[in-house]
Formats: structure tokens, sequence, C-alpha cells
């Protein structure tokens, strides 16, 4: 099976559909873009242009039989998505307005990057289950602020 | 200080910007409507109408994350200079069977204007106009009482409505 992204005129992703694997084959029986494409365009009413193929095993570049030479356009869709063209990839929703494209993860990181390791003690209550620290992104102070998530019983 | 928003009365409105060579095909809605007023059956379904719809659910879902569920559908035909009576698409004693929103789409209309009433609190019986023109579509929740106004003079007005469940 194929799945397919529907996009909008501003390349964000509406919709994410499955296509059964003899409507994506060529007349030798090769998965083609293309011919999904088609096969969407007639049946669900949206220019073939705007289905876009994507694969539910990528996320981040990786693919989750571990041969990331396999990974395709980045992130596997999802509604609200963006479509890049231009390199190929599909960019997951922005989580903050401070967070930069990491092209290499397909990811957004932070300005600052990404949170600090935990300190030990903290790590030691974690494990312990008696707290569970974590860092949380601040947007007004772009910083990682560690906060305690759960309130011990 | 907080802000907690318990419930909110939106109209959400636009056009409904199909990619080109995808249009709307309104003659086939309008021959719809025609054909369900004069046999009183129910709306045929369409590629056109569904075309409509997918686009309108979509869209809300991306922008709004509402995920709307289609309740039902009705074509209605309005005469020059017409006012239609005050339109609910609740019933009052069986809200559990009433859609959540209610969807007006222009599908061929000429000098059309849609008064939504809603409440403000203590301030009763407000209301807001809001003209509907060709492809445009108007969303409001289906507990405000509405009423559409043609002042038309020498055309027919179609207007789809559509009405909605959400999760």
């Amino acid at each position: 099976m194929a799945t397919f992204a529907k996009i909008s005129d501003s390349n964000q992703v509406l919709a994410v559909v499955i296509v059964s694997d003899s409507d994506t084959q060529n007349a030798e029986g090769v998965e083609e873009e293309s011919v999904g494409q088609a096969f969407l365009e007639k049946n669900n009413n949206w220019p073939a242009a705007m289905w876009i193929q994507t694969s539910y095993n990528t996320w981040q570049h990786t693919h989750s039989s571990g041969d990331n030479s396999k990974a395709f356009r980045g992130n596997y869709a999802s509604v609200g998505f963006t479509w890049d063209a231009d390199s190929e990839v599909f960019w997951p929703i922005k989580p903050f307005d401070s967070w930069v494209k990491h092209t290499e993860t397909a990811s957004w990181k932070s300005p600052i990057g990404d949170a600090p390791a935990l300190p030990s003690e903290k790590q030691t209550q974690n494990n312990a289950k008696s707290h569970a620290w974590g860092y949380q992104w601040n947007e007004t102070d772009k910083s990682w602020d560690l906060v305690d998530a759960v309130v011990p019983s | 200080m907080q802000k907690k928003v318990l419930t909110e009365q939106a109209l959400y409105f636009g056009d409904v910007s199909m990619p080109k060579g995808f249009e709307i095909n309104y003659y086939q809605l309008s021959h719809d409507t025609l054909q369900s007023n004069f046999t009183n059956e129910k709306f045929l379904f369409s590629r056109t109408w569904d075309m409509l719809n997918t686009y309108i659910r979509e869209h809300i879902n991306l922008k709004y994350t509402i995920k709307l569920i289609n309740k039902d559908t009705w074509g209605t035909i309005y005469k020059p200079l017409e006012i239609s009576t005050p339109l609910l698409n609740v019933d009052p004693v069986d809200l559990r069977n009433s859609p959540d929103y209610t969807l007006l789409y222009g599908v061929q209309v000429k000098d059309c204007s849609v008064r939504i009433h809603y409440d403000d609190n203590r301030r009763k019986g407000k209301s807001w106009d809001i003209p509907l023109t060709n492809n445009q579509f108007i969303m409001f929740p289906s507990t405000n009482l509405y009423y559409l106004t043609n002042t038309q003079k020498d055309s027919l007005n179609f207007v789809q409505t559509i009405t909605y469940d959400y999760t």
C-alpha cells in the first residue's frame, strides 16, 4: 500500500490517504507516484500535483527498518504539516515561533539547541519515580526550564 | 490573571478556493436543489457536493482543529425580494439529535445577506449581518437563529445548507 498526502494551495497537509498497490503501479507492475496521483485526481477530485507520496516508515530522516537510505521525504505526513517541494520534506508543525528548521533531522530545534541532560540528582529522583523532572521550553525567556511534572503522592 | 474560554460563538466564513479546474459546479448544485424541491425528496449526493463538503471539512480541521461530521444537507431556492422565515436548525426538545453547526453556501446568489441572532451575556437579541455571495460559505453554531434576506429583483437565489456535528 502507498500513502499520499493531500496538500492545500499553501502546501499544508489537508489529509493523508492510503492507496492500494494496484492503483499506484504502472503497466509493468512498478510503483510510480504519478500513477497514484492520477488515480487520486480521478477518484478524490483534487489535482494530481497536489497529492504527494509519503512514507509511513520515515520519521526525522530515519527509516524504521534502520536502513536510512530508505527514508523518504523527511517525515510521515500528517494534517497540518507543510510540504517543502524544494527540499522534498514534510515539515511538522512549528512548535514555537523562535524554533528553527534543522534540515539534517527534518525537525524543529530551539534556537539554543536541545535541552541539556538532567542533573544526576534529578535523574535519580526520576528513576525512583518520586519525581518526573524534565525540561520545558520557555518561549518568553528563550530558555529551557527545569520542571517537575509529577507531584509526589 | 488567567482566562479560560468555556464556549464561544464563532462565525467562520470565506471563499471556497478550489484548485483551478476543480471549481464547484454551481449548475449541478442548482439542478439538484430544483430536483429535490420539485420531487420533495432528499438532496442527491453528487461529486460536486462531495467536493464542497470535503473542502469545508478539511480546511476547518486544518485551520481550527474542528472535526466536522455530516448531519444533513438541503438546497433552498429564494425568490426575488424574499425574506426567509426565522430559521433554527436545532430542535429545542431534541438537542441530542440536533446539529452543532450550520453552514450556508452561496451556490448562485445575488444581493443576499444573512442575519444571525445571538446573545452576548445579558445583552439579548443582538444580531450580525453578513453578505452571502457566490462560492462563499458562512458557518455558525446551530443554536443561533438566522434568516436570509434576498433583495435581488430578477433571479432566483440558490443556497446550500449543510449541518454538522463536531468532535
